[in-house]
């Protein structure tokens, strides 16, 4: 009896600490997002930069795209990017 | 030298095992966790892997990641720049887990794995391309690669020559093939990422001839397909890019409706539509393909990606186009990566020659007489074994004959998203009935959806017009073809509505019980073909162990597993019978 009430009482601190966390992190991913991303994403408009290549062109034979991908310097694959 | 490859964090996590360059363990993590299309660090795949060998994580040499991660988070945040303010939901939602886990893959496996050798990353389309053409019959092939979306590349194309291979041309995110066939799938009322295989089952219910389908046209709008098979997406008809959800209302008004709630009926209108998509994937395709086949002059081709999941196209590829040979990996989609980023590590990098065919798919989990023994009788199930192998095959092939549904476990499981006979649900084709049986027994699922048939590969060209020879990737269920119209009325319950059937052929070698199980059949009924579909139950993974198999029949209408050498039969165990239905889902 004991024992389910204290497991109670620790899954009730646990949902309520998930519940803060996931609040503090939307907040702060939120000014993140208002600031970092919607700054950068106004002046990238001003200066007409496009992030995504989404225009249609009739004119153009082909939408393929040079990849040249081949085997690289072995201490290419320790990078992640 | 043991590499390990390991796939994870979009979906299906998956790990391999490479010894000296031959793949000698593979599995996915969903079959572990029970959890299907789970996308979560493959713990239990590489535990498998490292017991299956008797080694330790001491005795690798290098673990290879899939993608480049770094790559895929810029176009993460290039889809917010470019979509701000609208993806404010989509950047709450996705950053915590790539800052807590997809950024610190290195740290993660150190972590979890206690490895401290090398990590080596490949970029994803590579890690595809390696996957199908490495491990291929072939010493050089034309490759395609198609999916949803890696770092930025959704569809490549390229060369491979010996240990070689170059990826030349890309076409990347947001256009992409892969993500147009979930877009529709999304609108039909289907999950993302699980059913595409459902709206291409659809697709023969609905009109499939490009002037008299009545959403052929209207589809084409969405995508502006060149000459060469290169392609845009309109993405006024998307929301993928920015939202949780797939279709725009842009395209729900083109498609004269609104999504459609998954548990209400499937109409004409749907059908027709999953028709018209799987016309302009055909013309796509067909497109690419010659233009490939131009540009590499190959007469072999290898494909991946999720898109290559679609049989009902892979079955016609050799007769659109001018290869000779195709060859596609069992498990194209993005589980297939662990075994393309181990084969491309030893073979490409480390520049070893190729020593490896992938012919035979039972790479997973196996379990000895003695351990299956044990877990029955620690479980108190009533069963009964078979004197010998040919008793076996004589007794179950007349349950089958007679009718009943088998579920059937023997080898190692299966590696890829089919069943091939190591954990399937083994029945009669010839009954016209038991495509109805076998829903209201146990699969629960969508009348439109047809059964598979398995037949041995000598025996294919007797009942299918397959391409001759007949494709190693049909082994591999993964190509669609028709079967000769004489033979429709002969084994109706794996025959479409269409004509067609999504066959698996097996080989000998490949697993000799289940080849000799066909055979007898068909000297019992006249036409050796089962129906083979996948032992689980709706909504979850296939099984992986015995409990499991036992578990799946004791929750639907299974009357027999064959399990090893044992035979149980359900009403002999009735005590731990329940009702798998009300847990099914999507």
């Amino acid at each position: 009896m004991i024992s389910k009430f204290l497991y109670g009482i620790k899954e009730g601190f646990k949902s309520f600490g998930e519940n803060i966390a996931i609040t503090v992190n939307s907040l702060l991913l939120s000014i993140v997002y208002f600031i970092g991303v919607g700054t950068t994403s106004l002046f990238a408009r001003i200066l007409k930069k496009r992030f995504l290549d989404t225009k249609i062109s009739k004119q153009s034979k082909t939408y393929w795209q040079n990849l040249n991908l081949k085997k690289k310097k072995f201490e290419e694959y320790y990078r992640q990017f | 030298m043991y590499i390990i490859g390991i796939s994870c964090y979009y979906h299906d996590a998956s790990a391999a095992l490479l010894k000296d360059g031959i793949i000698v363990a593979a599995a996915q993590e969903e079959r572990f966790t029970r959890k299907k299309h789970d996308t979560g660090f493959p713990i239990n795949s590489i535990r498998y892997c490292l017991s299956s060998q008797n080694i330790t994580i001491k005795d690798i040499e290098y673990i290879g990641f899939y993608e480049k991660p770094f790559i895929k988070f810029e176009r993460v945040l290039f889809q917010h720049l470019e979509m701000f303010p609208l993806s404010l939901k989509t950047f709450l939602s996705s950053i915590p887990s790539w800052i807590n886990e997809k950024l610190r893959v290195v740290r993660v496996i150190r972590k979890k794995l206690g490895y401290r050798k090398d990590i080596l990353f490949i970029e994803h389309h590579m890690a595809h391309a390696a996957s199908s053409f490495l491990i291929s019959p072939f010493e050089k092939a034309a490759i395609l690669t198609t999916d949803g979306v890696g770092e930025w590349t959704t569809t490549t194309y390229g060369i491979g020559k010996k240990n070689k291979i170059h990826l030349m041309k890309e076409i990347k995110f947001p256009n992409s093939l892969g993500l147009l066939y979930s877009t529709i799938t999304a609108y039909l009322g289907f999950s993302v990422n699980n059913s595409e295989y459902k709206v291409m089952g659809l697709s023969a219910h609905g009109t499939m001839d490009r002037k008299s389908n009545p959403y052929y046209e209207k589809l084409k709008k969405v995508i502006d397909i060149k000459e060469d098979g290169s392609y845009r997406l309109n993405m006024d008809y998307f929301v993928y890019h920015y939202k949780d959800r797939m279709p725009s209302q842009k395209l729900c008004e083109l498609l004269n409706g609104q999504i459609r709630k998954s548990e209400s009926d499937v109409e004409q209108r749907h059908k027709d539509i999953a028709a018209a998509l799987q016309l302009i994937l055909e013309d796509v395709m067909t497109k690419m393909l010659n233009y490939i086949y131009k540009i590499t002059k190959q007469e072999n081709i290898v494909l991946s990606g999720g898109v290559a999941l679609n049989s009902v196209y892979n079955g016609k590829i050799l007769k659109n186009t001018k290869f000779k040979k195709v060859w596609i990996h069992p498990d194209p989609g993005d589980g297939g990566t662990s075994i393309g980023v181990a084969s491309y590590i030893y073979h490409t990098i480390l520049g070893k020659k190729r020593n490896f065919v992938l012919s035979n798919p039972y790479l997973g989990p196996k379990f000895s007489e003695e351990e299956i023994k044990k877990i029955l009788d620690k479980n108190k199930i009533k069963y009964s074994d078979f004197k010998d192998e040919k008793e076996l095959i004589k007794k179950t092939a007349k349950l089958i004959y007679d009718n009943n549904v088998i579920g059937w476990f023997q080898e190692g499981m299966e590696w890829g998203p089919r069943a091939l006979g190591a954990r399937s649900i083994l029945s009669n084709p010839c009954n016209p009935k038991m495509q109805e049986i076998l829903n209201l027994k146990v699969k629960h699922r969508e009348k439109f959806r047809p059964f598979a048939p398995v037949v041995c590969e000598e025996d294919a060209l007797k009942y299918f017009d397959c391409d001759n020879p007949v494709p190693e990737a049909t082994d591999f269920m993964l190509m669609v073809y028709p079967i000769k119209k004489k033979y429709h009325k002969k084994i109706p319950a794996v025959t479409h509505v269409d004509g067609s059937g999504r066959l698996q052929t097996i080989r000998k070698f490949q697993n000799q019980l289940y080849y000799n199980l066909i055979k007898e059949f068909g000297k019992l009924s006249g036409i050796p073909i089962l129906i083979n579909t996948s032992f689980n139950i709706r909504g979850e993974p296939i099984i992986c162990s015995p409990y499991d198999a036992y578990k799946c029949m004791m929750g639907t209408g299974i009357d027999y597993l064959v399990m090893n050498k044992f035979l149980i039969k359900r009403e002999d165990n009735l005590r731990d019978a329940w009702d798998s239905e009300k847990y099914a889902h999507d």
